[in-house]
């Protein structure tokens, strides 16, 4: 399904939550879809089952995934809450980084240019589709 | 469930375990970590029912352990020096662990035979020391044992096989819910499998906690400030361990990233990185806080 890296530092746990969450943002993994389950992906990728099963509670309680009983678990429709976490994140990361930039010396106008440079890329994609 | 109360063990006045208690949970992967000479191996004999603790009860599911064979013949031990009787063959082995636990499961046996493809007729002693291990999984695995006790098990294995056996005993571990303790110094290995820790260290169990929340609760932190670091931020911290290199500080600190992140932060450095620690850096500053430090040996 997908490999996570065991030499990282991050705990397994926290590395199949970003990966899931991930997979749920970019719509890989679509509403009401069933995740695999707790059995099944520790005997794929040769991980503690009470490990899987602690990142599914977490996505849970994040409100990325719900669990039927008896059923396994299961895509949550994306809401604005799911979003929003993203979102807030990615502004965290661009003020960092806009921030570095202004350090280093780039003007005001050039990270404008940017911002343009970036909105036709957007456009473009859109009218190849 | 494994549960430990009180236990202590001498050998000759050597006093090599002092009241240890600890409980493992139905269906964990608990690592039990120590320094040399700590007491893990004493541990694990007693939780098998091989040796008998002078003080304190050994139970698994709520029966005492030594000379209990109805609890023995769901449990597998794998000792650190492998016994098979000489001139056994893999397949007089396996009749032997046939007639010793009743969940012996002879298609088990079959299946595995393709995985470890060892040939069953040979004598076990004529196998190199790592194809030894593989024998001692493929007949403990054959057993259906509810509980697994490994002493060293990875030793002498290749990456191949060690991946192999790994994968085996998750897959038990999901499939029936079986308990495995094991004991490495080989911190690497036990970080992948287990959920949860111990950590023995002269005949006591100094910390013993889920993997994930040991890993959450301590930090690696890099920071360096423009003038000089703040002292009233290193009395807010709780440190363990500091260095400096150059003008940058390595600290390393107990709490959660949130927490840590936000009081440094607040004194405004110049650079900061928090990382989460490995197990074996976990180990090491945690020996290093009852004065078991590298520092000691590396003169």
């Amino acid at each position: 399904m997908f490999d996570l890296d065991l030499r990282s530092r991050k705990p397994i746990y926290e590395q199949l939550v970003e990966k899931f969450k991930e997979l749920i943002i970019k719509e890989i993994l679509q509403a009401d879809e069933k995740l695999p389950s707790v059995r099944t992906l520790a005997k794929q990728m040769t991980i503690n089952p009470n490990t899987i099963q602690k990142a599914y509670r977490e996505l849970e309680t994040q409100g990325y995934i719900y669990s039927v009983k008896g059923k396994g678990s299961f895509v949550q429709v994306s809401d604005d809450a799911v979003n929003q976490e993203e979102l807030m994140k990615i502004k965290e990361k661009l003020t960092a980084d806009i921030s570095e930039a202004l350090y280093l010396g780039v003007t005001r106008k050039e990270i404008e240019q940017l911002i343009k440079k970036a909105e036709e890329s957007i456009g473009g994609q859109k009218t190849n589709d | 469930m494994i549960e430990l109360r009180g236990v202590e063990k001498s050998f000759q006045n050597q006093r090599v375990l002092n009241d240890i208690t600890l409980q493992i949970k139905t269906g964990s992967i608990y690592g039990l970590l120590g320094s040399n000479g700590a007491g893990k191996t004493t541990l694990l004999k007693i939780m098998a029912g091989i040796l008998k603790q002078e003080e304190g009860s050994v139970q698994m599911k709520e029966a005492p352990v030594y000379e209990n064979n109805e609890v023995k013949n769901k449990m597998v031990f794998i000792p650190d020096r492998l016994y098979f009787f000489s001139h056994y063959t893999i397949e007089q082995m396996a009749k032997f662990y046939q007639n010793i636990y009743s969940g012996w499961d002879q298609s088990r046996f079959e299946e595995l035979k393709d995985i470890f493809g060892l040939d069953i007729k040979k004598k076990v002693s004529q196998f190199s020391k790592g194809m030894q291990r593989q024998v001692a999984f493929w007949l403990a695995l054959s057993a259906m044992p509810d509980i697994m006790i490994l002493d060293e098990p990875f030793d002498g294995l290749d990456p191949v096989v060690r991946k192999k056996v790994k994968n085996l005993l998750i897959r038990d571990v999901a499939e029936r819910q079986m308990t495995i303790v094991i004991s490495s110094h080989n911190l690497r290995e036990v970080e992948d499998i287990c959920d949860y820790v111990g950590i023995l260290h002269n005949g006591d169990i100094l910390l013993e906690k889920d993997l994930d929340d040991l890993k959450a609760d301590i930090h690696k932190v890099q920071a360096a400030f423009r003038n000089h670091v703040p002292a009233k931020l290193k009395q807010e911290l709780t440190l363990l361990h500091e260095e400096k290199r150059g003008s940058v500080r390595l600290w390393i600190v107990r709490g959660s990233e949130e927490v840590i992140t936000e009081k440094v932060e607040a004194y405004s450095p110049v650079v900061f990185d928090l990382l989460p620690l490995t197990l074996e850096e976990i180990f090491i500053y945690e020996m290093g806080g009852v004065g078991y430090n590298v520092e000691n040996i590396l003169v």
